[in-house]
């Protein structure tokens, strides 16, 4: 209830601030502090909202629908914190949360900033507006109890001692295909419960839990700062209409270039600390694979940063009075940063891509998809159609001259080819809205041209001066990095066997963009510091393009069967099994793997485990981080075999088939499992089943049987071996369904003497990644980058 | 001619051309229907639930997994990968295999796995005890 007030109470006061605030903008001066008064009500309501949610999550309320279905008992810390944004409902909830807050920075700054805050924070406030109509109860509230919806509980998860009164029969359920039983929980269930002064609390004692894959270190930092990069994308949209709104499009450039920069540089980390999640977590093989919920967090940050470019420009250009180049450029790339983010919301969370995505949301339902298209078709009419009322002005009013050798023009080229690849990236994820979908590989060729402009363009960019320079001006100052790449490209070819020519110019124009940027910062270091912000970013792009050259074109894998303490030589180690250690309480194994080279000895433990989240086999990979690479240890699997079976033929037999084995027939008859067998294994005790066979050859018949035994949770299987053929017949399994698997062996033929040992495998798949840590580092440098740009465009902002 | 437009215009130009082309080379159509799947000659997605009561067979020394799928009006065919199996497949109550249909066998080179999110009221008979 408490959590569905606060958020009631903050919708209120947002709408309230909203139309303070546009009064204001109107021209009634009274309303402003009205406005800004009712901002921060609706902050502090958030943020209760907020404290509210995690202390339900800390304090296992499993009556919340939302705690019971992503936490439970055996969480805690951290992680049982972070399954806050587990969930559909609590990830809006954080985006909500981060929205408020960035805003409560906002308005402090747009205040000391002429009469931009009623413009700004009108059209900010319309973005928290909908936000909150999407966390009430209507749509996706965490606050929604339990017994809301019915839903099924599994039995475990209820307090044993209700199980056998009488009122709860009727709401027992079990699953004819698991044998699972659960309980409906219903909001009839719910008032006899609490006819009997039960507490749901005391009722449901523990929660579903968290998906094991998001049961990670990095689940507790990457969705906040990605939803702060999110979150900030808001304000130059704002921004934007902000100018639009006043007709006045001078101020805004500098005004909004710290947050631009301040949000590509936290949604970069967010972007780059999930693809570093991917890499550590198996399953996805690497740290991009271009699905559909990572594309649509880089559309955002790619046109966000193109964004910055032209930004750049106009605000240079503006020195000599006017509102300067590429005004309305600017205002479609900071409309659109927003809207695409609100477009990947859509794709994410609507259930649209259903098939398409590993991890997009299940279908929400079509209420939610409806209200998604509204929130996106709202901010699209209300930035565009603004842009297009002002449009003829702008025309009017813009400057375009520039020389062919402008730094101008090759921003503005750096802009358009950012926008080119968050376009392709667009069109590929978008695809499955068609019924159809693309190919990586669709992602991977488009973007090799691209990063070979980009390369060129960072480097050229920065040798060129602002309106014109001379041919030979920029071959006299680039001569030096120039030499210096080939120096670099040709060690690589050599050294790193690159003989494609796309790498090697990849690579070249990469080195060139890297040696460039350094030779000037190193040549400002001793000047302005602050200065240094965008050749620091331009370097760590360097250094990552180069990264991804070495660890995605270039990487190695090979896939090995290992004996126990027999070594395999792989990437010029030896690489041997010496046996699992049981970790985490049990519930986890660390397979141990040794790799020995010379005197190199490096010892590592892929983890492999049964989730009871979903009864399915996780596995955990093993990074061996070095200088120039990193070497990838993923398990597979794990097998004890027998080679005393080895050498027999595995049969599936359905019930009443038969087959021909050596000139024997061998029929399944009939399981032998009657009910008080069933009852014993239902309960969990030790029991038998039975398997009737008969084997027929040259007229004579034989019965026997076969059976498998459970002992103390331990399956074994017995074999028979027939007396008037060389033939022993194994069980190896059974199903209920009707079918048995049996293995036939000769008996001829079998050394019986010689018992050998059973073999323990370890399937494992090894790759090197050559340069990982490049994409790791690059981007940190990056977002460096960014963020010493914003201490300088912070002061900018200010004249 | 302004210059801007010279330049934007010529990049956006050669990149939708070259982006067209890829997509039409790339392009991955998705398919529930498992006799249309059988006929069309080029890779698909093709979407359905596993046949749980065939099993799977998992061949370690050749490193191939291959179970049977199922389609809504019940077609089967039988999947073949070059690989381990997949993270949480036990649990899927969705597969989608990007491969070709050769040979009366589907060869998968992706097995995505959907998982339910939430326990689905539909999965559970109603037979009281």
């Amino acid at each position: 209830m408490l959590g569905s007030i606060f958020l009631s109470l903050a919708l209120i006061f947002s709408i309230i601030s909203m139309i303070m605030y546009f009064l204001n903008y109107k021209g009634y001066s009274n309303t402003l502090n009205y406005g800004r008064l009712a901002y921060h009500g609706m902050s502090i309501m958030v943020i209760l909202a907020s404290t509210f949610l995690f202390y339900i999550l800390l304090t296992h309320q499993y009556s919340y629908h939302y705690v019971y279905s992503y936490s439970s008992n055996d969480l805690s810390g951290g992680i049982l914190a972070a399954t806050f944004w587990a969930g559909q409902e609590g990830s809006f909830m954080l985006w909500l949360l981060l929205t408020s807050i960035v805003g409560i920075f906002l308005q402090s700054y747009t205040s000391k900033r002429g009469d931009l805050e009623p413009r700004v924070m009108a059209v900010y406030t319309l973005a928290t507006t909908f936000l909150l109509v999407m966390v009430t109860p209507w749509f996706k509230s965490p606050f929604n109890f339990i017994w809301a919806e019915p839903i099924y509980i599994t039995i475990k998860d209820i307090n044993p001692s209700f199980l056998n009164q009488s009122f709860i029969q009727s709401f027992l359920f079990s699953d004819g295909q698991s044998g699972q039983e659960y309980v409906k929980m219903t909001s009839q269930l719910y008032s006899l419960l609490s006819s009997m002064g039960i507490s749901v609390n005391q009722f449901i004692i523990d929660g579903r839990g968290l998906n094991p894959q998001l049961l990670n270190f990095w689940m507790q930092i990457h969705p906040p700062i990605l939803f702060t990069g999110f979150s900030m994308s808001t304000v130059p949209f704002a921004f934007a209409v902000a100018a639009l709104m006043k007709n006045d499009y001078k101020d805004w450039v500098r005004q909004s270039l710290p947050w631009v920069l301040a949000g590509a540089g936290i949604l970069g980390l967010g972007i780059m600390l999930g693809g570093y999640w991917a890499y550590e977590m198996l399953g996805w093989g690497g740290y991009w694979a271009w699905d559909p919920v990572e594309n649509s967090s880089l559309i955002p940050w790619l046109v966000g940063v193109a964004s910055i470019h032209t930004l750049l420009v106009q605000k240079k250009s503006q020195s000599k009075g006017g509102i300067g180049k590429f005004a309305k450029t600017n205002l479609i790339l900071c409309l659109l940063t927003y809207v695409l983010v609100l477009y990947s919301t859509f794709l994410t969370r609507s259930g649209v891509l259903g098939d398409a995505s590993v991890h997009s949301f299940v279908d929400p339902g079509m209420i939610v998809y409806l209200f998604l298209v509204v929130f996106i078709g709202t901010f699209i009419v209300l930035g565009f159609g603004m842009l297009a009322y002002r449009w003829k002005y702008l025309s009017e009013n813009s400057v375009e001259e520039e020389g062919l050798l402008s730094r101008e023009l090759a921003l503005f080229t750096a802009a358009i080819v950012l926008s080119t690849s968050a376009l392709i990236v667009l069109v590929g994820t978008s695809a499955p809205l068609f019924g159809s979908s693309v190919d990586t590989f669709f992602y991977d060729e488009m973007h090799i041209p691209i990063a070979i402009i980009i390369g060129i363009l960072n480097g050229l960019s920065l040798l060129l001066k602002w309106k014109n320079t001379k041919g030979s001006e920029i071959i006299k100052k680039s001569t030096f990095s120039i030499a210096l790449s080939i120096v670099f490209t040709a060690l690589a070819v050599v050294l790193g066997k690159i003989y494609n020519p796309m790498m090697i110019l990849l690579t070249l124009s990469t080195a060139f963009a890297m040696f460039v940027n350094l030779d000037i910062a190193i040549k400002i270091i001793r000047g302005n510091k602050k200065m240094l912000g965008a050749y620091i970013a331009h370097i760590g792009i360097a250094i990552f393009i180069l990264g991804v050259i070495g660890s995605a074109a270039y990487s190695k894998k090979i896939d090995l069967n290992l004996v126990k303490n027999k070594p395999q030589d792989a990437f010029g180690y030896h690489v041997t099994f010496t046996g699992y250690n049981p970790i985490e309480n049990g519930s986890k194994y660390a397979f141990k793997v040794e790799l020995k080279k010379d005197d190199e000895h490096i010892k590592v433990a892929p983890v492999m485990y049964i989730s009871e989240y979903n009864n399915g086999l996780m596995r955990e990979p093993a990074i061996i981080t070095m200088l120039t690479k990193d070497i990838y240890v993923s398990p597979l699997g794990y097998d004890e075999e027998d080679p005393n079976q080895a050498n027999g033929k595995t049969i599936k037999l359905n019930k009443g088939a038969s087959i021909d084995y050596n000139g024997v027939k061998l029929t399944f008859l009939d399981f032998n499992f009657p009910p008080e067998v069933r009852a014993a294994m239902m309960a969990g005790k030790d029991f038998k089943i039975g398997v009737k066979m008969t084997a027929e050859s040259e007229g004579k018949i034989e019965n026997f049987d076969l059976t498998l035994i459970n002992k103390s949770g331990e399956r074994t299987f017995t074999d028979y071996k027939l007396s008037n053929n060389p033939v022993k017949v194994t069980l190896k399994n059974l199903n209920a369904s009707g079918e048995v698997e049996i293995i036939l062996a000769d008996t001829d033929n079998q050394n019986q003497s010689t018992v050998m040992e059973k073999q323990e495998v370890l399937s494992i798949s090894a790759s090197i990644k050559p340069f990982i840590s490049l994409v790791w580092s690059g981007v940190l440098v990056m977002v460096f980058g960014f963020f010493i740009s914003v201490a300088r465009r912070l002061k900018d902002s200010l004249l | 001619m302004n210059k801007k437009y010279i330049f934007g215009g010529t990049i956006i130009t050669i990149f939708l051309a070259l982006m067209v082309y890829l997509f039409t080379q790339s392009n991955i159509q998705y398919e529930s229907d498992f006799s249309k799947v059988a006929v069309k000659n080029k890779t698909v997605k093709a979407t359905g639930i596993w046949v749980k009561e065939k099993s799977y067979e998992l061949d370690k020394t050749n490193n191939i997994f291959s179970f049977y799928m199922k389609d809504e009006n019940g077609n089967e065919m039988k999947v073949v990968y070059n690989g381990t199996i997949p993270n949480n497949f036990e649990s899927a109550h969705k597969v989608v295999v990007t491969g070709k249909y050769e040979n009366g066998v589907f060869h998968a080179r992706d097995i995505l796995t959907k998982c339910p999110s939430k326990y689905e009221a539909n999965k559970v008979k109603t037979s009281g005890i």
